[in-house]
């Protein structure tokens, strides 16, 4: 749960650690949208091996209105692309209702250890927050080697 | 537009706390402290080895880290459709898959 000054003090966190990465991008704004939830959605390019692209994370979050002008996290994708690797790797919770009655978990993993070709469509994960996504794009960020897409369970 | 990146690229994408502390001329302990205290973006390889992208050093330098700042709010806009484009998967083979495009 948030308040509105909270979520923008969170987009505000989140732009900062990007921005201290060396990373670019637009000035992300908090965003309402037209059924009244809050979120923002942006796509930084981080610096580097730019060939054929920049290693890019995307990050969008969409905060549903609760009572006493507060909001609570209802979906995001959080996508690392590294264009220079050719790999990919996602968090996701969006189509909740769909996934529970699937899998019976409410978000899922993207994985291609070669971009554009992946094993497994959707994978099993666990809910994170922006963060630690981070945390875990930048720790892949610029290193050789597998992503660990082979120690994931597939969905389907 | 936030830009930067590129225009800071370096050779090297990443360079070590014993690099920084022999460009600044302190010791690799210093260094490392800096990092625990957050005054220097680094990335953990393990529990005590880290990697500073040179572009965060290059900020470092430069005295462009920023602090975090509420963001700005945006005109009301469409929601998004995150998933978009995604083709939703079923747990039974037999069934199609729902498609989201």
């Amino acid at each position: 749960m948030a308040t509105l000054d909270q979520l923008r003090s969170h987009l505000g966190t989140l732009s900062a650690v990007l921005w201290n990465f060396g990373a670019s991008f637009p000035v992300p704004t908090l965003d309402e949208y037209d059924d009244g939830e809050l979120g923002f959605a942006f796509t930084a390019e981080l610096p580097g091996a730019s060939t054929p692209r920049a290693a890019t994370i995307g990050l969008a979050e969409i905060w549903r209105p609760r009572a006493a002008m507060s909001f609570r996290l209802a979906e995001y994708e959080y996508d690392f692309i590294e264009f220079p690797l050719e790999r990919r790797q996602a968090f996701h919770r969006h189509d909740e209702t769909h996934f529970l009655a699937e899998f019976g978990v409410a978000v899922h993993e993207h994985c291609e250890e070669q971009l554009g070709r992946p094993s497994c469509s959707h994978y099993f994960g666990l809910p994170l927050d922006a963060y630690e996504a981070i945390r875990r794009f930048t720790a892949r960020w610029g290193q050789p080697g597998p992503i660990g897409c082979a120690q994931l369970r597939c969905m389907a | 537009m936030i830009m930067q990146g590129r225009q800071t690229m370096h050779k090297r994408q990443f360079v070590s706390p014993a690099d920084i502390a022999a460009e600044l001329g302190i010791s690799s302990s210093t260094v490392l402290r800096m990092i625990h205290a957050g005054d220097l973006p680094a990335i953990p390889v393990s529990a005590r080895i880290y990697r500073v992208p040179a572009a965060s050093f290059e900020l470092f330098k430069a005295g462009r880290l920023r602090t975090p700042e509420p963001a700005p709010l945006g005109e009301p806009k469409k929601r998004p459709s995150l998933g978009l484009g995604e083709t939703l998967p079923t747990r039974q083979e037999d069934r199609p898959l729902v498609s989201r495009r």
